[in-house]
């Protein structure tokens, strides 16, 4: 479905004012390259100026590259705008494609126009996404007027109203509450099931990667940092555990040998250690007298910001 | 400068005090105005166009006469330059900062502030008032000196009236346009209220053309408005169109209109805030 | 032929959509469509009344400047109607909002959305005016007995409102480069249309002929009015030069246009 070769993009800033102007460069997308089937659920992560939201625009067609090669569905995003379009649906959680002021349904309504469906399809599709996103309640009310849950509702209803193989989302759960969330996510995984619309997934909020996605692209930097199962990731990168210890009264030397000590305060620490808990267990209680004891596994943002902060290899395990 | 005395809170307040704070508020409004010189340039070469453009309609109308209702045709260029001079300074064009804090609802910290709102909003306007004049008036003056020469006010008596009614006039002005601004604690669509006050000023004010050339039935309506103490007046006082005991009568009607719309002003402004209370904006 | 009837009916949609949404602030459109009206009638009032005092405008009688005037922003108040999608502020706010972003996101032709993005209903109002302006200029004037009046009058409107047109696709592109830029344009636009509101011999040559020659503004209402009132065009120009005037219009647009392509590249190759 997607195919991304070799993808550069610098953008160039002009710095100062009038006659002092300088130019600085800025590499937002240094030699990224991956392939996305069709029918998957793709988690795109990666921190604020990562190079994220240039790839996205990328391949939507707003933004030319410098150099690479780009194929969605077969089509070069930026040389057949509207067809390439055409196919694709987006959704961008911080503003809506809704008219602002018009009822939710007159939107859905202009929408069949300007993507031409048929209006059995659009009838169907209508049907099924009231249904599945409860659309209801709030078809008649301005978009100005819904929640923001009701919004990101109605927002994905329209962009999928003209079956596109390919759904763009960001952040699509930013703002929302546990049980919008899960709306959300439960929709984004039916769709994907039942329709095999390929989704590419931009997020801070990893509760949605972890839900719907199988695979992650990190970047940072402009570089693709990983790529692969998420499972593979923790595997990889996510095996240290932490060991956090009360200590019966205040000790005077925290340190263990054998043991990465990472935090400690009087009759508290915390060590690092990979692998079973028996050996590292068995240090500390020889070291000094414990009341307690916890080992805390590594949670996936954990480790994604171990591979931001660059503790871990640039080249990554392609 | 209309500086209303902060309201008593309790302890005693030298005058050095009260006066820091609209000084201060001045001060920032003052340098607000310098922020983005490449806009003001573009502004004033705009205004200078447009100056250009007004200046050869009224050549054009004066056509061979050396004077009419007062005015030479050296005192039709003079008008212009001063007019154009005032578009920023004066705010000829519209203003709803007022507006914007009533209907986002910042008016209410506002009034958390240890002073009069009116006083902190008048400090603030006069300010951006002077910063204007030093910005887009002064230059624009000079680019009407340099290309068709002004005429200035022939002694120190004529520039004291001058610089007196320079200074009601941004009164009376900054009056009138904060009371129509209040308008926005009464409705959502106040700017379109503005809009209308807006092109009554222009044309009430004598900025699209001197009051004087206009039919006597119109003028004699306007007499009964403040709108010529916002503009006209400084202007026929800097040409000398009005002089000697009709300066002064000029002089105390401005500052007439300028205490009557103050006292208009805090009676609206009182009712609005009741209004807010009562809402519970 | 089928892509074009689409075309037409998705704009007239969209413009539909515009307009009902326009009609959710009913109170605010109202006022904004009075004040709009009154600024227009305010600025001819006091041309319009001090008139007499001189008894005429360089020659001019007030009829004839109301030809001009009448005109001029009839020409331009429907031309802001039609283009307001590509006023500069309204462009840029476009861009900066992201709905720019959310044209080039569907499948319909970009200029078509941009042109249906802003029409401003309001400013309806001030079309009257100026068709009454215009109409007593018209039944007031002398005009000469030409046959070609009708057609020449709607060349110039038509011309009038490809030109302004361009100016404000021209200004709206220059936004995806700098907004700084929006001033300046203004001086064009908002200028241009002061400028030929009146008769064009009471500005000074130099004026006069950059706005004849360099910028072709003189030939969109002002030399057709010559010609109506049977008056000699200026500089020696043949009489020919009146009825082809208003081809300067449709040029200046085809010019602007050619530019909004090379600034919608620049804005995919940057996405400002």
């Amino acid at each position: 479905m997607i195919h991304v070769e070799h993808l550069r993009k610098t953008f160039t800033t002009r710095t100062g004012r009038f006659l002092s102007a300088g130019r600085r460069t800025h590499e937002a997308v240094r030699d990224v390259s991956f392939h996305i089937p069709r029918g998957e659920i793709v988690g795109y992560l990666g921190p604020n100026g990562a190079g994220k939201s240039t790839t996205v625009k990328i391949l939507t067609g707003l933004l030319v590259p410098d150099s690479g090669a780009v194929t969605v569905g077969g089509l070069t995003p930026w040389q057949d705008r509207r067809r390439h379009v055409a196919r694709l649906g987006a959704v961008f959680g911080q503003r809506t494609t809704l008219w602002w002021d018009l009822p939710v349904i007159e939107s859905l309504r202009l929408l069949r126009h300007v993507y031409r469906i048929p209006h059995a399809t659009w009838q169907a599709n209508l049907t099924t996404f009231t249904d599945l996103l409860d659309l209801g309640p709030f078809l008649h009310t301005p978009a100005r007027a819904l929640s923001l849950g009701q919004r990101m509702r109605a927002d994905l209803a329209a962009a999928l109203l003209h079956d596109p193989e390919l759904l763009f989302l960001d952040e699509p759960t930013v703002g929302l509450d546990v049980v919008a969330k899960e709306r959300i996510r439960d929709f984004i995984a039916h769709i994907n099931r039942e329709r095999e619309v390929t989704v590419l997934l931009t997020t801070h909020d990893l509760g949605d990667v972890e839900r719907l996605a199988r695979r992650v692209l990190i970047i940072d930097h402009g570089q693709l940092l990983f790529d692969g199962d998420l499972a593979r990731l923790q595997a990889a990168y996510g095996s240290q555990r932490e060991l956090h210890v009360d200590f019966d009264g205040p000790v005077a030397q925290p340190e263990v040998p054998g043991l990465t000590l990472l935090s400690h305060e009087p009759g508290r620490a915390t060590y690092a250690f990979t692998g079973a808990a028996a050996d590292p267990i068995a240090r500390v209680t020889a070291h000094a007298p414990v009341r307690d004891l916890t080992v805390r596994e590594p949670d996936i943002e954990a480790t994604i910001r171990r591979i931001y902060e660059g503790d871990l290899l640039r080249a990554g395990i392609r | 400068m209309t500086t209303t005395p902060a309201p008593p809170t309790g302890g005693h307040v030298s005058r050095r005090s009260r006066l820091a704070l609209p000084w201060a508020v001045a001060r920032l409004g003052f340098q607000r105005q310098f922020a983005y010189p490449q806009a003001a340039l573009w502004g004033l070469i705009t205004n200078s166009f447009f100056g250009l453009l007004r200046v050869a309609v009224l050549l054009a109308l004066f056509g061979t006469r050396p004077q009419v209702a007062g005015y030479t045709p050296q005192d039709a260029i003079t008008y212009t330059g001063l007019t154009q001079a005032f578009i920023m300074a004066f705010s000829l064009f519209g203003w709803f900062d007022f507006m914007r804090v009533i209907h986002r609802g910042e008016v209410a910290s506002d009034l958390l502030r240890p002073a009069s709102l009116l006083g902190f909003w008048a400090a603030q306007d006069a300010g951006r008032a002077v910063g204007q004049l030093v910005l887009r008036g002064l230059p624009m003056l000079l680019i009407f000196q340099v290309i068709w020469g002004l005429n200035w006010p022939p002694g120190p008596l004529a520039w004291a009236q001058v610089v007196l009614s320079v200074l009601l006039a941004w009164a009376c002005g900054f009056l009138f346009r904060f009371l129509v601004n209040c308008a926005a604690f009464w409705s959502p669509d106040a700017v379109g209220f503005g809009r209308f006050a807006w092109a009554v000023l222009g044309l009430g004010c004598g900025f699209l053309m001197p009051l004087a050339f206009f039919p006597e039935w119109f003028r004699a309506l306007l007499a009964w408005t403040p709108f010529p103490g916002m503009l006209n007046t400084t202007v026929e006082l800097w040409v000398g169109v009005t002089s000697g005991a009709a300066a002064w009568a000029a002089l105390g009607t401005q500052l007439g209109w300028t205490l009557a719309l103050l006292l208009l002003c805090r009676v609206t402004l009182r009712a609005g805030l009741r209004r807010l209370e009562v809402a519970g904006g | 032929m089928a892509d074009f009837r689409h075309h037409l009916t998705l704009y007239l949609r969209l413009l539909g959509a515009q307009i009902r949404s326009q009609g959710a602030h009913r109170t605010s459109f109202i006022l904004d469509a009075l004040g709009s009206l009154l600024i227009t009638a305010a600025e001819f009032a006091a041309l319009a009344l001090v008139l007499p005092r001189f008894g005429g405008l360089g020659g001019w009688t007030l009829s004839e400047i109301c030809l001009l005037y009448g005109l001029a922003e009839l020409a331009f108040v429907l031309m802001d109607i039609l283009f307001g999608g590509f006023d500069a502020p309204n462009l840029s706010a476009h861009v900066r909002t992201g709905s720019f972003s959310t044209f080039l996101l569907r499948p319909a032709p970009l200029t078509l959305q941009v042109f249906a993005s802003d029409f401003a209903l309001r400013r309806l109002p001030r079309v009257l005016l100026a068709a009454a302006i215009a109409g007593y200029g018209l039944t007031h004037a002398p005009l000469a007995a030409v046959p070609e009046t009708a057609a020449l009058l709607t060349a110039a409107v038509l011309g009038m409102i490809c030109f302004f047109g361009g100016l404000f696709v021209i200004g709206g592109t220059l936004t995806f480069w700098t907004v700084d830029s929006v001033e300046a344009m203004n001086v064009l636009t908002y200028g241009g249309r002061t400028l030929i509101s009146y008769p064009m011999d009471i500005y000074s040559a130099w004026l006069r002929r950059t706005f004849t020659y360099l910028i072709p503004a003189a030939f969109l209402s002002y030399l057709p009015a010559l010609h109506l009132l049977g008056r000699p065009l200026p500089d020696g120009l043949p009489s020919w030069a009146a009825l082809i005037g208003p081809l300067a219009g449709p040029l200046v647009l085809a010019g602007a246009f050619a530019f909004w392509r090379v600034g919608v590249r620049h804005y995919q190759g940057t996405g400002t």
